[in-house]
């Protein structure tokens, strides 16, 4: 319902149906005075004809000369009939040979100077009946009432009101469709551009398009000036806003660097005391500097691929870990994508790896795959399993838990397993904890992907 | 052992160093990268220590350029950045270790000797015997192009037999590259690794890539064909 070109062509059908309505009742009901009116003139130039040539017949019947008489009234059953009527007299009335057949009543005798117009039906067929009273004197100057009726039938009248509203209602109602037609096409060509807005904003959100791109029309255009101005102005934002907290754990740790280094000089006691503290200090800048950082799904990112960054970080932890024989093993589907910022997902893949690498026997497995049909939030698969000792499921409801603040997570897998949590809640993603086959952890990642 | 520190905190670099010269170092130092750069390239090093946060030239481009020059010693880092981005990066420009800051000393001076027991792999990043790769950058190995997953010091092993493929190496040479504490190692660990190895790179017996010579060692018969 909430669609621009659905209401238009709604409200446009609803006026449209009102218009044709209205134009048809009119248009209708003039066609048929007009052809009332032609139906009384003809019934009246039957009457004027029949009084015309009407004279007493020998019989005493009044009648018109069988030889003067119009075809119509002439043939039998032709749809025009005729009948001459003396008031107050016995002897039968005249009846065009038209009526042979046909029982008709006419009605009843009407006095000098009356008119009449019914409507009746005779065997089966609609017609309307006109009589008039007249007042005849014949040359004997007698005085006769006469009553003249004349019926027509209307079939002919019917057929033509038909044919006429068939061809009334078939016009309109192309029309109508070739309008509807035309406006559902000039509809498509006119929201084109908007369709284009609402599709390239979906690429921007799944991340297959950095901004919306140009050539939007005048109406349009500031607000894909806008959004564009609006993404840029985030995107740099937040990469300022990581540069100033990256600066200020620099900032911070050389002189905790240099603080630790002048400890040698202190007595025993103090330094180690002191030696605690910078110890302390330094990991709260880590843990909570990073954790403000990390920014969570930008609008507009591109899709990274996975495959490198988690060979890169392999190559790091093997130099990192050179002093233990590991087996640091990479399945990576080559078109696994990750939506969101890079540096997000070295922290993630990093804490998770640098995790599994501390605590394992001799063996990590990562495992790298893309879940086309997931949600795009949680699209990318990483699971990351060791043969260490595992964590525990108290452990793991704890680290799972809403809330729980990072210093007060599990020890061991904790500071680092606690900021996945967090990273994988910014991006709607998932954080499952199992027991690994290799007999440790299995820690899986459902994450925004492609 | 010459060392080089390269750090621009005063109190930071004068404690380096003469931490390091009492361990037993001659140590250079410089306090900006351009400095690090001149030096890098003039001495005869072993080893160097650089900031990444230096003025005039960063840590990282000071590296790149020194690996751009064929400096092949082993580069630690001192960094106060310590996201995994971060680490990353300095160890994909050539360096191959990393400390952060604030750190203890007795951290530094064992990584930076552990470094200089593995010779870093910065001077040939690829190692190609027959249809064994190895790539020393990434620590992959593929035999025919399909990848083989080594431990740690199954691929030390191997690296450094094939770096001297066609030489003679004794069982003990092969422990030293191993483990960098001087512990006594039973005697058998050694064939152990070598028959992972054969086993995980030649499961058929085809290439018979290692010959095994009774008393005096190993030696890795298919000829280097580049690196």
């Amino acid at each position: 319902m909430h669609s621009l070109s659905r209401r238009l062509l709604l409200s446009v059908s609803a006026s449209l149906v009102a218009f044709f309505g209205v134009a048809i009742l009119v248009l209708d009901s003039s066609f048929r005075d007009v052809t009332d009116r032609s139906l009384q003139d003809l019934l009246d130039a039957q009457i004027v004809l029949l009084v015309a040539t009407s004279d007493a017949q020998p019989d005493g019947v009044f009648a018109p000369p069988t030889r003067d008489l119009p075809s119509r009234l002439a043939i039998p059953r032709s749809g025009l009939y005729a009948e001459i009527r003396k008031s107050g007299a016995d002897e039968s009335p005249w009846r065009s040979p038209s009526t042979a057949g046909a029982y008709i009543n006419f009605g009843p005798p009407l006095k000098t100077g009356e008119k009449e117009l019914r409507f009746t039906a005779v065997n089966g067929e609609d017609v309307a009946i006109a009589s008039r009273g007249i007042s005849f004197e014949d040359e004997a100057r007698v005085r006769h009432n006469l009553t003249i009726s004349v019926a027509a039938s209307l079939k002919p009248y019917q057929e033509q009101l038909w044919s006429y509203r068939s061809r009334l209602f078939g016009g309109f109602f192309g029309l109508a469709v070739l309008l509807l037609a035309t406006l559902g096409g000039l509809l498509r060509w006119v929201l084109s551009p908007v369709r284009r807005l609402e599709r390239e904003i979906h690429a921007v959100e799944e991340g297959s398009q950095p901004s919306l791109g140009e050539g939007y029309p005048r109406e349009l255009s500031g607000v894909a000036t806008n959004l564009n101005a609006l993404l840029a102005g985030e995107r740099n934002r937040m990469a300022r806003y990581r540069n100033t907290l990256g600066n200020l754990a620099h900032s911070l740790k050389t002189p905790l660097a240099v603080m630790r280094t002048t400890l040698g000089t202190c007595a025993p006691e103090q330094a180690n005391v002191l030696g605690a503290e910078i110890d302390r200090m330094s990991d709260i800048i880590e843990h909570q500097l990073k954790r403000a950082a990390s920014g969570g799904a930008l609008l507009g990112q591109a899709p990274l691929d996975v495959e490198p960054l988690v060979s890169e970080l392999r190559t790091t932890l093997l130099k990192v870990y050179a002093r233990k024989d590991l087996l640091l093993s990479v399945t990576a589907e080559p078109n696994a994508q990750f939506v969101g910022d890079r540096g997000d997902l070295f922290e993630l893949l990093g804490n998770l790896l640098d995790n599994a690498c501390k605590w394992c026997k001799s063996q990590v497995r990562v495992g790298i795959s893309s879940d086309a049909a997931a949600e795009p939030r949680q699209r990318l698969c990483i699971v990351v399993e060791d043969d260490g000792p595992g964590i525990t499921e108290a452990d793991s409801t704890r680290v799972l838990e809403r809330g729980v603040r990072i210093d007060e997570s599990v020890p061991g897998h904790g500071l680092g397993l606690a900021m996945v949590r967090d990273t994988v809640d910014l991006y709607g993603g998932k954080l499952t904890i199992a027991r690994s086959e290799l007999g440790g952890a299995r820690i899986s990642l459902a994450l925004p992907g492609r | 052992m010459r060392i080089l520190v390269v750090e621009d905190e005063a109190t930071i670099r004068e404690s380096l160093k003469s931490r390091l010269a009492e361990a037993g170092f001659t140590v250079d130092v410089a306090q900006d990268g351009e400095e690090g750069l001149f030096a890098g390239l003039e001495y005869p090093l072993d080893v160097a220590i650089i900031d990444l946060g230096l003025p005039k030239l960063s840590g990282l481009d000071l590296i790149r350029k020194l690996r751009a020059q064929q400096k092949s010693f082993p580069i630690l880092v001192l960094t106060a950045r310590d996201r995994w981005q971060d680490k990353v990066e300095g160890l994909e420009a050539g360096a191959d270790d990393y400390v952060s800051k604030p750190f203890h000393f007795e951290e530094v001076l064992a990584r930076v000797q552990a470094l200089m027991r593995r010779a870093g792999g910065w001077a040939t990043p690829e190692l190609v015997c027959g249809p064994i790769v190895l790539d020393t950058r990434k620590q992959t190995v593929t035999v025919n192009g399909a990848p083989v997953d080594l431990t740690t010091y199954e691929y030390r092993i191997l690296e450094h037999m094939m770096l001297r493929a066609g030489e003679v190496i004794s069982k003990a040479e092969l422990s030293e590259r191993l483990y960098e504490e001087d512990l006594e190692r039973e005697s058998n660990v050694i064939e152990v690794f070598m028959g992972r190895l054969r086993r995980k790179l030649d499961p058929d017996d085809t290439l018979k890539p290692f010959e095994t010579l009774r008393g005096r060692g190993y030696r890795f018969a298919i000829p280097r064909s580049s690196g």
